[in-house]
Order: structure tokens, then sequence, then C-alpha cells
């Protein structure tokens, strides 16, 4: 493809490889004249700028010359330091005369740009060649045989390379060996070639074919062969390129027969050794490779010859073609379309004219037709080989999991230039770890969760602490792991009990030896004092009048005290008075820990002394209201508090139990963006959530916001990092916030074939390639293709995932488009499969727990038909049926056509998309259109479950009796505990368990259970029998963390919630 | 550490020019100058060769999977002007889309973030680069820009999707107003980034020249939920850059010289989580660096044939000379 082109009748030369950007000179060329007959001489330097669009090269000075040229080369020896252009320009002028120019003075328009000129050549100088090891070293040929070899560092005296050949004839062609730098080959029109070497100056080889044909027109040596060379023949009889071996000089190795007409001259690429280009009278420009002479590439050019040909040294795409119609063209052999060229051409012939109407006829002209240039060549093919410079030898790609991948291509120096093959075509897949410190501490983490050993975890955390806040935070999640935690708190804030004891009691011995002994008689006054008043009160009962008495009086000890004679009522009004009276400094302090009022403390306390309001929570606070105050107090230190206070923040959440308030408040104040950072925090929030699990009754399997962004950010350095079943193990269990859901996806896939048994249906993904109607996680999908091939493509059956669907609405014209209406959009369900599968969202636990009346179960056991077991919904909610149902609107992007469509113009599957999404964050304003739309009408997948299952729900099979036991023990516990639990609350939940414990029961019947399950079950059973309620939990810790999630899932919660709450009641 | 955890024998008969790991980290594909097209499965050290597609006429330069949620699509582009994409249904493998557009060498071929739909960039030697946006049947609409560079484009990468204005995702629901992005690098040494305007047509929005010679690759970084943008170029001048952009809406860029190789460099690729960078040279060398906490590009690794230590630390490791 032409790239551009300069109408001038030029010897040209590319600037050095070195040079940026590229230049072209140019030298008006000696012996040819144009129409004018101007004799005048120029030479010029034009910029390549390849991101100009245009044919036009952009010139960038001109000097007049009085010289013309036979051959212009540009070196890159550096003869002034001054410019930013490197080399230097070599000029062989008509008279034996080589001329050096200084190419940056030229750029700059200076008048003194020749450098050094020498004539002492006889005739014109035809050859020049820089030596490429040594750039100051040019040799040049004239006639008489003559060579000079020139140092430019001292270009007065000339060397010669021996003495000259007889006879003597013109030399037309010299080059200087490419690897070995003492050899330097000329050639003349004879056909002769000679090779010297220049340590011992003299010629060593001559190469004829004594064909007497070979007009010798060009020399090249190959790039890459020391002992390879090709001449080319002007003569048109013999129009060859002979390619020689000088280790076989007897010969031509290999002559190039492909132009009809002498060839004038050549080029061979230093950056692919199999490219060889040559022009001829034949007018054809080709690029051959000379190591087997096939043809790779014809230039398309016009019908005239070409003297010239030059690969750009920069550029290695590119070349220039001087012709002998007076214009330099310059191609690139990479193929391409010239239409933009054209255009652009064309739009300038057009407007040229400056009026595009000129004839006033109110249109304008069309643009004008070139005919000559709409010829067959609009585009232009590239070679048939790729050259070597695109063809990329070396990779290496991350990919997930911390692997690089990597491929090298290393050759053995090719001699001959073709073999390459024994090379084996490797790729290596490597594990990249470049957090060691990180990775050994998320494994510490991981072994303290697993061998539950939180307290020596914690003590050595304390142990290594640098700072004290960071020693205080873990003795606060320390002590959440020991007996007596709230006291242990008051300690580590300073406040002992035993210590305030013993100094009350020292005060009190002090006392009591002041105290006047008691004993003896004392009279009973009746006087009209105000002690007489008060003795009249009381002897008549009415200790109201005489409190208010006391306090009139001031004796405020005496009033209390008979107020608490006076019973509950009096003894809280007077404490009221006296709150209101009494002014000291401990007054609110005493207020609140007398009315019980602890949220005064901790709303109105000075956050100076918020260790004394934390201390007064710790001490008084009921269990249920404890989390939420030191909840409070944080909140209020976090807010209202200086750096250092928000930082104290984390021990009041630490108090609570607070995780998500201590992640955000952590990372308010950590930076986390490095890995040690997090690793920091993620340590503390895992012990804190182990902690709370252990302490209180409550499920901690909901993660919040911030902590599911923090552990999915630290399962995705994990997973960086090559540790795929740590983060799977630090990922959230529970959520369905798309990025972990397809996190998580994309770890369980990363693992590779899961072990058999463990494995990972907690992924949406995995559960659509279950045989549709069977329960559970199956094994034996795990075959490769088949596993791949399935998921996310809408064969009907495979609907996407629903980690994936928060993506699906990306196409903007689409959402533009949708159905608003929800009467539409449940119209256009039905058409779908509906999936069983995302389960994982809906079917959670804590879900449950929030809307416990929505009572639900994974569909998996359930048809969403109607209901045939009273047990199984024993509301008769209709809300849960469309609970049920709502999981399965994730629909295929589309099922007629091959491809998911979340582009069709029409919107119709993307909306499909679209509809979970609004489920998943406003469930029940969803579900109310879905009732009225869809009553027992389900279909797809669904509707061959309700085919399938019905049956064996309607008549339940009895449990088995090894088994009943369970049921009995855990019904009997829940009866135990609903009798003594007094608030309703409590007892709702242990409604719900027992409710929820259906699942159990249906699994058990099914007989669907492993048996590490069962016989776990069995264990926990035994210890509520010896009412080791705390050996039970542990049993049921080491069920949920060896045990398959999705199996256990429906129950296990609930059953540590009895549990636990049995083990609170003392039942 | 960089350890090899399996070597895979490709038994191309031609010299290998990318190998690409799917999504997951489990499947391999490769392409070779032999014209073919391979996907193993490397699970687990293993290496069971999956599909070998054959189609292409020329050298296939590079390969690119799809996001899973389409399904099992590999992109390949080709010497012989064609690019391929590839589909697995059923356990096999074929062609499902062939375009023709292109009237060079087609270098480099790179999926669009998947919240976009499928789109592919392609970048070729004829200087254009086209985009293939599936639209549903089948059916594969091509947008094509002209002259993005002269002589060439080598590299096409897009930037990660991110809702301007907003780190978080949007509520559900709502329509994600993305801006498309991607980078390319060419022939003409530029390296320009182009940008979807609202009428649908691509746009150049900014040029970022440093390169003295041929762009070999850009990367753009994966997004870890910061303002901050980066791209990774390389070159034939044997310089890597890292470029940054603070703020997308001032739209400027500054290079960083990571290092100046002596050779060309022709790949550079970013880690997941963006904070290592995998440059391959010329020379067979592939490294890795990392950015220290003083902002400066660091070696943390030379890895020969798979193998090589990591410097514990960034402060340890060796600084770049100059």
């Amino acid at each position: 493809m032409k790239l551009k082109e300069v109408d001038r009748t030029a010897m040209q030369a590319w600037s050095p490889a070195q040079n940026h950007p590229i230049y072209l000179a140019t030298g008006t060329s000696a012996q040819q004249l144009d129409a004018t007959f101007s004799t005048n001489a120029s030479l010029e330097i034009f910029e390549l700028d390849l991101s100009d669009p245009s044919l036009d090269m952009k010139s960038c000075a001109t000097f007049s010359s009085s010289h013309r040229y036979h051959k212009l080369i540009w070196g890159p020896y550096k003869m002034d330091s001054k410019g930013d252009v490197s080399g230097v320009l070599i000029a062989g002028g008509e008279n034996g005369n080589i001329i050096l120019y200084d190419p940056s003075k030229i750029i700059a328009g200076d008048k003194e740009v020749v450098i050094a000129q020498n004539d002492k050549h006889t005739g014109p100088v035809r050859a020049l060649d820089v030596n490429i090891f040594q750039t100051n070293l040019v040799a040049s040929g004239a006639n008489e045989s003559e060579i000079y070899i020139w140092d430019l560092n001292n270009f007065a005296t000339p060397m010669t390379p021996g003495a000259k050949t007889q006879p003597p004839e013109d030399i037309s062609c010299i080059a200087w060996n490419r690897q070995v730098q003492h050899i330097l080959a000329s050639a003349s029109p004879s056909g002769r070639a000679t090779v010297w070497d220049l340590r011992k100056n003299e010629p060593i080889i001559k190469v004829s074919d004594h064909s007497n044909r070979m007009h010798c027109s060009g020399l090249a040596w190959h790039p890459d062969v020391a002992t390879q060379m090709v001449l080319a023949s002007e003569d048109d009889r013999l129009p060859v390129i002979q390619m020689w071996d000088l280790r076989f000089a007897s010969s031509p190795l290999r002559v190039l027969e492909n132009h009809a007409r002498g060839i004038l001259a050549i080029a061979w690429s230093m950056a692919d050794p199999e490219l060889l280009l040559s022009c001829g009278k034949d007018a054809k420009i080709l690029c051959s490779n000379p190591n087997t002479g096939e043809v790779l590439y014809e230039l398309p050019t016009n019908t005239q010859w070409c003297f010239d040909i030059q690969w750009c040294p920069r550029n290695p795409a590119v070349l220039s073609a001087a012709s002998f119609d007076g214009r330099i063209s310059v191609y690139s052999i990479m193929g391409g379309s010239t239409d933009g060229l054209r255009q652009k051409q064309v739009d300038k012939l057009s407007s040229s004219f400056g009026n595009l109407d000129p004839f006033g006829t109110g249109q304008p002209l069309p643009p004008l037709q070139i005919p000559q240039q709409t010829a067959q060549h609009s585009i232009v093919l590239p070679l048939k080989k790729p050259p070597k410079w695109i063809r990329r030898p070396v990779g290496a790609s991350f990919s997930f999991g911390g692997k690089l991948v990597t491929f090298e291509n290393v050759r053995m120096p090719s001699h001959q230039g073709a073999e390459q093959q024994q090379q084996q075509h490797h790729v290596f897949i490597s594990q990249v770890v470049t957090e060691k410190e990180f990775l050994s501490r998320s494994d510490q983490l991981q072994q303290a969760v697993q061998s539950q050993g939180f307290i020596s975890y914690c003590q050595k955390k304390i142990d290594a602490s640098q700072t004290e806040f960071e020693k205080n935070v873990w003795s606060f999640l320390k002590v959440n792991f020991e007996d007596d935690s709230r006291g242990k708190y008051l300690e580590l804030l300073g406040y002992r009990k035993e210590d305030l004891g013993k100094k009350h009691i020292k005060e009190e011995k002090e006392e009591s030896e002041f105290l006047p002994s008691s004993g003896g008689t004392f009279n009973i006054s009746v006087s009209g004092d105000i002690d007489g008043l008060i003795t009249q009160a009381l002897l008549t009962g009415n200790f109201e009048s005489a409190v208010d008495l006391c306090l009139h009086d001031n004796r405020m000890a005496d009033a209390i005290i008979l107020a608490i004679a006076g019973g509950q009522e009096l003894l809280a009004r007077t404490q009221k008075k006296y709150f209101a009276k009494s002014q000291s400094k401990i007054t609110r302090l005493i207020t609140a820990v007398v009315m019980k009022n602890w949220k005064e403390i901790v709303e109105s306390c000075d956050l100076k002394n918020w260790r004394e309001a934390l201390a007064a929570v710790l001490t008084y606070a009921k269990p249920d209201e404890f989390s939420a105050l030191c909840d409070l107090l944080g909140t209020r230190l976090e807010n209202e508090g200086d750096s250092l206070l928000q930082t104290q923040a984390c021990l009041c959440y630490i108090c609570a139990g607070n995780v998500e308030k201590l992640v955000a408040c952590w990372t308010k104040a950590q930076d986390g963006s490095h890995p040690l950072s997090l690793q920091d925090l993620i340590e503390k929030v895992v012990i804190l959530r182990k902690a709370v699990q252990l302490t209180q009754a409550m499920d901690t399997s909901t993660v919040g916001v911030l902590l599911a962004a923090k552990m999915s950010q630290y399962a995705n350095l994990l997973a960086a990092q090559g540790s795929i079943a740590a983060a799977l193990a630090f990922l959230p269990d529970n959520t369905n916030q798309p990025n972990i859901m397809q996190l998580r996806d994309r770890l369980c896939r990363a693992q590779g074939e899961p072990v058999a048994g463990h494995e990972s249906p907690k992924i949406p993904y995995e559960e659509q390639q279950l045989p549709k109607g069977r329960p559970g996680p199956v094994a034996g999908h795990h075959q490769m293709p088949r596993v791949q091939t399935q998921q996310y493509y809408p064969h009907g059956e495979n609907p996407p995932p629903p980690g994936f669907i928060m993506h699906g609405n990306v196409n903007p014209n689409a959402a533009g488009q949708l159905p608003t209406s929800p009467g539409h959009m449940h119209t256009q369900v039905p058409p779908y499969p509906q999936p069983q599968r995302p389960q994982n969202g809906w079917n959670d636990p804590p879900a449950l727990n929030r809307v416990p009346k929505k009572k639900k179960m994974p569909e998996n056991f359930m048809p969403p038909v109607p209901i045939t077991s009273p047990i199984m919904n024993p509301l008769g909610d209709p809300q849960s049926q469309m609970l049920q149902q709502q999981p399965s609107a994730p629909v295929p992007l589309s099922s007629q056509s091959s491809f998911p469509q979340p582009h069709l113009p029409g919107g119709q599957h993307f909306h499909g998309i679209q509809q979970p999404l609004g489920q998943t964050g406003m469930p029940p304003s969803f579900s109310k259109p879905n009732i009225e739309g869809a009553p027992g009408a389900p279909i797809g997948n669904t509707f061959q479950h309700v085919q399938s299952l019905p049956t064996k729900k309607i008549t339940k099979k009895p449990i088995p009796d090894e088994h009943l036991i369970l049921k009995t023990t855990f019904e009997d516990l829940i009866q135990r505990c609903l009798s003594s639990a007094t608030d309703p609350q409590t007892k709702r939940k242990l409604d719900d368990a027992s409710k929820r414990l259906e699942f159990l029961y249906d699994k058990l019947r099914e007989q669907t259970l492993s048996p590490t399950i069962t016989s776990g079950l069995h264990n926990i059973a035994r210890s509520i029998e010896t009412r080791n309620y705390s050996e039970g939990l542990t049993m049921h810790t080491h069920i949920v963390s060896t045990s398959n999630f999705s199996e256990t899932s429906a129950f296990m919660p609930v059953l540590k919630v009895v549990l636990t709450q049995a083990n609170k009641l003392g039942v | 550490m960089v350890s090899v955890i399996n070597t895979v024998d490709t038994s191309h008969e031609d010299m290998i020019h990318d190998a690409q790991m799917d999504y997951y980290g489990t499947r391999l594909a490769t392409c070779s100058s032999d014209r073919s097209v391979k996907i193993f499965d490397v699970r687990n050290g293993g290496q069971i060769l999956i599909a070998d597609l054959r189609g292409h006429e020329g050298p296939v330069w590079q390969v690119a999977w799809a996001h899973p949620m389409y399904g099992n699509i590999l992109a390949s582009c080709s010497y012989d002007r064609k690019v391929i994409i590839w589909r697995e249904e059923n356990g096999t493998w074929e062609k499902s889309h062939e375009h023709a557009g292109h009237d060079s060498s087609v270098n480099s071929v790179c999926w669009a973030p998947q919240d976009y739909g499928l789109i592919l960039a392609c970048g070729s030697s004829d200087g254009a680069i086209s985009l293939l946006t599936y639209t549903g049947e089948g059916q594969w609409e091509v947008k094509k820009i002209n002259n993005a560079h002269t002589i060439g484009c080598n590299a096409v990468s897009w930037a990660p999707a991110v809702v301007p204005g907003s780190l978080i995702d949007q509520p559900s629901g709502q329509k994600p107003n993305y801006i498309k992005r991607f980078a390319s690098g060419g022939c003409d040494n530029l390296i320009k980034l182009w940008k979807e305007e609202e009428d649908g047509q691509w746009k150049e929005e900014q040029k970022l020249e440093a390169h003295s010679d041929w762009v070999r690759d850009v990367a753009w970084a994966p997004s870890i939920g910061l303002p901050t943008s980066t791209i990774a170029s390389c070159s034939q001048d044997g310089r890597v850059f890292i470029w940054t952009c603070d703020d997308v809406s001032s739209n400027t860029w500054s290079p960083k010289l990571l290092h100046k190789f002596n050779d060309v460099v022709w790949h550079v690729s970013w880690s997941i989580t963006a904070n290592i960078l995998a440059v391959s040279g010329g020379d067979n060398k592939v490294t890795l660096w990392k950015e220290s906490v003083d902002g400066q590009w660091v070696c943390i690794s030379d890895v020969n044939k798979g193998q090589g230590s990591v410097s514990a630390s960034v402060t340890e490791g060796q600084q770049n000379e100059q």
C-alpha cells in the first residue's frame, strides 16, 4: 500500500534506525534530466509522519546543492554532537567527489551544511556503504577499480582494501559484510564480484558465473549468514538474482528468476532475512524470499521503472522506491486499503476548484472522479508470509488465581535459515506468589478458626502487638472467649471488682471505729419541732408525710431510709425527689444506676469518660440491651470524638459484637489498600464473628454490605496469590450480593475438579447442571466438557446464573424499552423455563430469620403447588409461595437463539434479566402482582418438578426408627425451652425452630442425609440428653464446618438456636 | 515465588504466538504460526486437548476468551486477515462467526467488559480497528474505525467498566450509564484512546505520545475501585510506560517510564488485582514489576521457563537501573 509520495527525481536515503522521527533524504540524481532540462540540484529532507493520513510528505529542509548525486547514504555516525538528528549524510558525486553533510544542520536551515568533501576518486562515485560495526568506516567505489575506505574521523586520507583488481572496471556496488566487520564485497557491471579482507588488505575470493551476462547492479550480504550474498543483474538477457555462498563459490547456490527484464536495484531487509526487494526494467517491484526464491509480494506500482529502492531501517514495513518518472514513493508491505487515502485526494481535487457550485445550479458538483485510481488495486494484500517482525515470539499473561501463562520460542541459530522445527512448543503455567507474609498470616488465622484455638491466637496477637491500641483490641477480642467476659472487659478498662471491694471494706472498717456504740436507750420525742412531727407521722404509719418532712428538712438519708420502709412506690418517688434536689458531681451516674437508665449515661457522658461509661454498661446493662448500648457509645465516639477516640470506638463495637460497625470504623482509620492492613482487619473481624457466634445466640451468618466487600476483597487477594481454597473459606457464605456470588463461582471452578464428596454447591451455577427434578447437590456432574457447555448457556434448561444478572442490564437501548407494568412483566415470564436454582439468595437461613412469617424452604424439597402438607406451610401464606417462585424468575437471555441477547433491540429478553433485580431489591412489592397473575401456573422446570414430586409429599414416609430419637429429643427440648422461656421473642424463635426442624425430619424420612451428618446429629441428641448443651454446640459447629452447606443449611442454624436457648435457659 | 505448576506440551508445529486462560483459569487456549488454535483442559496440572481448531489460513496471532456468561466463546485473529469466533456447543467447538472485514493481518482481539454485551475489538495492520457487536440471532454488527493507526494497529485493550461519577454499583434496575472506552497501539508509535459517543460512533479521545517506535502492546489495568485509570504500553523501542489518569473528566494522562529494555517488548499483562505487570521481551525474557510505596516501578522477578524467585518485598527489590 502506498503511504506517501514526493515528486522528485532523486536518490534517497532513510535516516538511521536509531533516529526518531524518521526522515528521508533525497538528492537530485545525476545523469537524469527531466523535461525542463534543469541542472539545478538540491538535497532535501522529508519527515515520514504516518499519523498524517495524506499522501504528502512533510518537507523539513531543502538545501541547494552544486552537485548531483549518484549515490546517497545516511550513516549513523555522529560527527557533530549538536542537533537532535543523528548521523551523517554521505553523497557520491559526479566528479569523483564524496561529500559529507550534516543532516541536523540541513534541517536547522544552516548555510554551512557540508562537513567535509574529498574528490580523490576519478569518475562518478556510484557505490557507497557504511560499516555497521564501525560506523565511522565508509567504503566507496568509482571508476578504474577504485575502492577507498574512509575513516570519517580522518577524512583526508582514505585507505584501500588492497591492490586494484585488473583489468580496471567500474565499481557499481559495494557492501560491508553484516556479520564480519572486516569483510567487504564489491561488484562491477562486468559481472564480477570481489570479496576483500581488510585485515589481510587483499581480495580473498572472486565470484563469477563466467556467463559474462551478469551485469551487476546490486550486491547485498545476507543479514544473518556471513558467507552468503546476492548479486543482481541488470542485463535483460539474464535478469536474475544469484545467491552465492562463499563456502561453495564455483556456482550460485540459487538463482531467482522472477523478473522479466534487467534488475536495477535490490535491498535486503535487515529485519527479516527472508525479504529481498528488487525492482527491474519490467517495472515491477518484487519482494522475494532469497532463501527459497518464492515471490512473496508484488508491489502495486505504475508502469515506470524504479532505479533505487530502500528499506526504512527504523520501520521494517516501510520501503521507498524512486522511479524514472520523477517520483519517490513510500510503501508499506503490510497491505491495507487505500480507500481512505484516495478519498482524501479526491476531496482535495474537488475543493481545489474553490467553488463547489461553479454553475450556480444550486447543487454542488459531485466529487471529481479519478478514473485511473478506481482501478483494481483498491485493496492491497499483504505479504504472503508474515514478516518476522510481527511474529510475536514470547508472551506472559496473567490469569485468575495468580497464575502466569508464559511461552517462549527459543530457536537454535538456524544456519540454513529453514530448519527450526526441533523446538518443542511448550506453554508454562506458573503460580505467582508475592505476598508471603500475608499468606502465612492468613494461614494462621485459618488454623485458629479450624482448631477453635481462639484464645491462644488472641494471646499471640497480644504478645506481638506493636501498639497499645492493637494490644487493647486483641485483649478485648480475647475476652470474648473467656468466662465472665464482662468482668474481664471491666478489668481491661481498668476496673477490678475485687479492688473496689477491698477499698470499700477498708473504708467501712475505718468508719465503724468511729460509730458510736448503739444499744443505749433512746427517747421518742413528739414535740412540735420537725423531729416531733416526723415522730408523729411515723407513729401513725404515715411514711409519706414522714418522708416529705425529712425532705423538707433536707434530711435526705432519713428520707430515703424511711421511704424504703414505706414501700417501692414511695421509694421511687423519693429517689426522684432526691435526684431533683441533689446536685453533686456523680448524681447523674447515681441517677442512671438507680433508675437503670444506662442509655442516659451512654448518650450524655463526656466522651473522655467513654471508658467509665463502657464500664458502667458492662457492669449493669441487661444482656438484651448490652449490645445496643455498646453500639451507641461506639457510634458517639466515632461521630463526635477526635481521631483518637474514633479508633477507640472499635473497642465498643467489639464489646457489642457489631462486626459491620467494626469494619466501618476500622476502615475509616486505616489504609486498607495494602494486603497486610487488610489482613489486620480480617483477623479481627473473623475472630469477633466467631466470638459472637459463641457468646450470643444470634445468627451471625448475615453479612453486612461493608463486611462482604472487605471479605471479598480479602478473598480476591488470597485468590491472586493462588490460595483458592482459603479464599473460598473466607468468602461470606450466604449472601446474594452478586459480586460475591460471582467470585464464589469463579473460585469454585478455578479449584478444578472438586474433591469427591466435598462440592461447592453454594454457587448457583452449579445447580443448573443438576438433572431436573432431583433435589440436592448431585455428584458426578464434573465431566469437564459437559459442565462447561452448560453453564450460562440458555439452552432452555440453563438459565443465566443470578450472579451475573446484575450485569445483564447493560444494554442502554434495551433498558429504556423495558415494560414497566408488573402485569406485563408477568406475562413475559412464563415462556421461559423456571429454574429451581437461585435458592442461594432466597433460601438463606438469615433471610428466613428476618422474615420468619414468610416461611419457606428450598424448592428442591417443595414444589410450589397447592400445599400438601400442613407442616410444610403452616401459615398458608400465599406470599411464601410467591417467594418460592420468584427465584425462578431469572430466565435465559434467549431460548430460541443460540446466544444470550443482552443487546436485542426489542428488549423482551432483556426485561427477563431485569426482573429478578427488582425482586432482589424489594420482594414483597413484587410478589403481589405475581399472586394475581400466576396462581398455580408454574411451567418449565418447575412444572416437571410438580409432576415428579407431589406424590412423594402427600404420603410422607415415616422417619426411620433409628432416627426417630432425633425428632423426639429435639422436640422435647423445644418444649422444655418453651415452658421456661418468658419473653415472647424467645418463644417465637422456638416456635419457628420447631417448624423449621421439619426440614430435618423430611431429610431423615428421605434418608438423604450423609451418614456423618446423621451420626453427628445423634451425638447432639445424646448431649441434649445429658443436658450438656455446650458440648452439643461444639458438635454442631463441627458438623457445619465439615458438611456440605446446602445439605444442612435448612436446619442446622435453627438447631443451633435451640441449643443456645436451652443453654441459656438452663432447661 | 514463580513456580511452574503445569507444563503444557501444545504440539504446535510452529511458533506459539499467544496463550490465554479462560475466566476461571481452568482452560488454556493457544495459537500458533501453524494456523491452529488449541484448547486444553489444564485443571489439576493436567493437559487434555479439548479442541484443535482449524479455519485460519495464516499464522494465528491472538486468542481471547469471552466472559462465560455468554457461553464458551473464543475469538482468534490471524495474518489471514480474518477474525474467527469459535463457540462450544454440546461439548464440541465450532466456528460460529467469521469476520473478514480487514485488508491486512489482524493483530489483536479483545472482548469488551461483559457488562456491555458481546463486543469484540479487532486491530489490524490495515490501520483499522473494527468493533463487532453481537445483536442476536447469530448476527454481528460491525463498526469500523478506518485509519486508526497508519500502517497498522498492533494492540487493543478495553477499559474496565466503570460508571462515571460512582464507584459503587448503581441501584439495581437502573441502567448503568457506562462509557465505553478502549486503548489501541500501533505502528505510528501512538497509543490512542477511543470513546463511544452517544450516537454510537467511536471517536478518538486522546493520543498518548511517548514511544519512539511501534507500540507493540497496550493493556488497560483492571479496575480495583480506585478513581485512577492505568494503562501499560510497550514498544519496539524497548520502553514500557505506565500511563495514569487521575481524573477521567479532564482526561490528562501522564506517562512514567517503567523501564527501558535492550530489546523489543512484545507484551504487557496486568494481574487480576492490577498490582503486578508481566512484561515479555524479545530476548525471551519475562519480568514481573510492581509499584513500590514511593511510586517507583520495581522488578520483583525474572521469570525463565516459568520459574523465578520473587524479591521478598518491593523495597528489597532491585531498583531498575536508572
